[in-house]
């Protein structure tokens, strides 16, 4: 049986059980990498050039990982998902910089989605696709409705039931029941976090050094993107920022936008260095929270070079002045 | 309306060119420098790119001249450059400048949609004076790139250093003053025959370097430590296919019609990068595979953390068409003898290789 290797990094975390059922479906065997360790990371930041964003370096030591373990590797490229809305240059040449900086994997499955071409162009697409394993379109037609469907009870899951996309795959692929609430609290929460950003980087746990965690040791509720449904980040992207350019926008700019209207003791913001598209739309957020003046806001920046202990410092500053804010009963940050 | 546009080269002649025949009040910002510069780093988000520093740079400094709207370029679909207006705008707002930001769109539609600004902002002049305006901004422009190549032909050969750039200051302030399509020609054949009579030297083989990258640091010789003046005087000839005048051509003109010097580029970068991944990514890895049997070396220019040139730079090296590419990264940070030494050994590398090749050619005969 051919083997679809899918390394555990960027789109992993929105897409992933989608993916499985669409191979798994066709009869492929799908093989996921390791999460994130300290070797993945460095083996990936040694093939790349040293400006490349931190979640590519990952990505790139995910498929050196896989390498020797699957037959082919899988690497969509997203385009667009919405009329007028692209994404970032790094997600459109990924299989092309992988194929040059990882000579020895093996062959890349690639497909390119692109709402803007139309319906057809994406039919095809999609065709293409299960074409290296089935003759059949009617076969493949059938496994991409069984895959779409599988994404959108993935959707419903996070979001009906406060689910982390990690906890959320667990859930999908052990079998076992959903819990009541995902996370577990020893104690009641004492505040509610927003936190901001892209999948990638709040659920890898090696990049952002367990901050999730982190955080529930302070006795806070997280609340992530995936855990608000798609109309309502529209609805704060559309009033933030008008028309959205990038295609994740709503993770950020929406989410942000959202939590910042109240519901949230404080928001947490998480990007790269030097991602390009987050340096523009997490400065938008953090202009809107000055502008009103009521949730705190804080931005941390993850690089290979950040130290664990930076983190923990600004994590443990920020959370003292929320507790302070909400024993005082203050409401206005100066 | 005080209208005025941030910096990109010459750009302002052609400009200037047209707003002068329509009557529109043109604020010109300062030559780009230092205090540019620093205006645009101090007020920018920390993670942007040279561009959006600079051109917020030029925006403030002709904010502070009187302009009250501005022209600046955007759109969806290239590179995040396209968002840039937006942020702009409201850095300007917060700073308390009264300004309108006009976004030019690049990609909406395309020659049609600057014409309808240009209409707009000249007070619904009728549309064939606009058309005529338009026309010989674009002769101007023509004419400044003309010459540009010329220069950067004779600039390695010369005998006394520098007599080709002050030759070139001298002809672009001629081509800003012209005020007809007679004078232009005239201007035009005179500093042709001025720089035809520049003492060469005849014997000399100059190596050949392509620059290329992205559009902004290639265009403005500013953000780009005015490395092909530098690269001139170390005797080496540059070629550049990114031209103002090719730019604007392409991308509002003849773009829709796939006429297109650039897709012959793209057609080369194919087998290494399949797609358009926005910016000039696509074309930097093309010009490497298009050029390398004609050039001796290859300069890619880029600004700190531009992502499709992050990812040309990743793909470059594993190319079967081999030629040495030096990448400069340019930011606000990088010191210009850092860049110049980087330079010099990049070419005494150049010509080392190109005598062991002469060399064992010698030898074989």
């Amino acid at each position: 049986m051919t083997t679809v290797g899918i390394p555990r990094a960027l789109l992993y975390y929105q897409y992933y059980p989608m993916w499985k059922t669409f191979f798994e479906h066709l009869g492929v065997e799908v093989v996921v990498s390791a999460p994130t360790t300290r070797k993945t990371l460095a083996e990936g930041a040694a093939r790349v050039v040293a400006d490349t964003c931190l979640p590519v370096k990952v990505f790139t030591g995910h498929v050196i990982s896989l390498v020797g373990n699957c037959d082919c590797i899988f690497i969509p490229v997203v385009r667009s998902l919405k009329r007028k809305s692209y994404n970032c240059s790094k997600f459109l040449g990924l299989p092309d910089m992988t194929r040059a900086v990882v000579r020895e994997a093996p062959p890349i499955l690639e497909i390119e989605i692109d709402i803007n071409q139309g319906k057809g162009r994406l039919y095809r697409d999609i065709y293409r696709l299960g074409r290296h394993f089935s003759w059949n379109p009617l076969k493949v037609r059938e496994a991409a409705n069984v895959a779409w469907q599988a994404y959108l009870e993935y959707r419903e899951l996070m979001c009906r039931h406060g689910l982390t996309p990690p906890q959320a795959i667990d859930n999908i692929t052990s079998t076992t029941q959903a819990p009541e609430s995902a996370l577990d609290y020893t104690d009641l929460p004492q505040a509610t976090i927003g936190l901001i950003g892209h999948a990638y980087l709040l659920y890898d746990e090696h990049i952002n050094y367990q901050l999730i965690q982190r955080l529930q040791q302070y006795d806070v509720a997280v609340v992530t993107p995936e855990m608000l449904p798609g109309h309502v980040t529209e609805a704060a992207v559309n009033k933030l920022v008008g028309k959205a350019y990038w295609t994740y926008e709503e993770e950020v700019v929406g989410a942000g936008g959202h939590y910042l209207e109240g519901g949230v003791d404080g928001i947490i913001g998480i990007m790269a260095f030097g991602c390009g598209p987050d340096s523009l739309m997490m400065d938008m957020v953090h202009r809107q929270a000055t502008r009103q003046k009521t949730t705190p806001f804080m931005c941390l920046t993850l690089e290979e070079h950040t130290s664990e202990t930076g983190i923990i410092t600004r994590l443990e500053a920020f959370m003292d002045m929320i507790y302070r804010r909400k024993q005082r009963g203050e409401t206005v940050c100066v | 309306m005080r209208v005025s546009l941030p910096h990109m080269g010459n750009l302002y002649v052609p400009c200037r060119a047209v707003f002068e025949q329509l009557g529109v009040d043109y604020v010109i910002p300062p030559v780009n420098n230092q205090r540019t510069l620093s205006l645009g780093s101090r007020y920018s988000p920390e993670g942007l790119c040279i561009p959006f520093k600079m051109t917020l740079g030029n925006m403030i400094e002709s904010a502070e001249m009187g302009a009250n709207t501005l022209l600046v370029p955007g759109g969806y679909g290239i590179c995040r450059l396209g968002y840039y207006t937006r942020v702009q705008e409201q850095i300007l707002q917060n700073l308390g400048y009264d300004i309108e930001v006009i976004q030019l769109g690049v990609s909406d539609r395309k020659f049609l949609g600057i014409l309808d600004i240009i209409k707009r902002i000249s007070n619904d002049s009728p549309w064939r004076r606009i058309l005529s305006a338009f026309r010989f901004g674009m002769a101007k422009l023509n004419t400044i790139d003309q010459i540009e190549r010329t220069v950067q032909k004779i600039r390695p050969v010369e005998l006394v250093q520098g007599t080709v750039n002050q030759i070139y200051t001298r002809a672009i302030n001629a081509i800003d003053n012209a005020d007809d399509y007679d004078t232009l020609k005239r201007v035009r054949a005179d500093y042709y025959e001025q720089l035809n009579q520049v003492p060469i030297n005849q014997q000399a083989n100059p190596l050949i370097v392509g620059v290329t990258g992205e559009f902004y640091v290639l265009l403005e010789p500013f953000s780009s430590f005015d490395i092909e003046r530098e690269l001139g005087k170390l005797g080496v000839e540059v070629r550049r296919a990114t031209f103002i005048s090719g730019w604007t051509k392409f991308t509002f003109f003849l773009n829709p019609f796939g006429i297109n010097e650039k897709s012959r580029i793209q057609k080369a970068a194919r087998p290494y990068l399949k797609r358009d991944i926005g910016g000039d990514g696509w074309e930097s890895v093309g010009e490497k595979v298009l050029h390398a049997k004609e050039y001796d070396g290859l300069v890619h220019l880029a600004p700190f953390t531009c992502m499709p040139e992050i990812i040309a730079e990743n793909i470059m090296p594993s190319t079967k068409e081999n030629i040495p590419v030096l990448t400069i990264l340019c930011d606000e940070q990088i010191a210009k003898a850092g860049v110049l030494t980087r330079l010099e050994a990049f070419v005494d590398l150049l010509e080392r290789k190109r005598r062991s090749r002469n060399n064992k050619q010698r030898v074989t005969v």
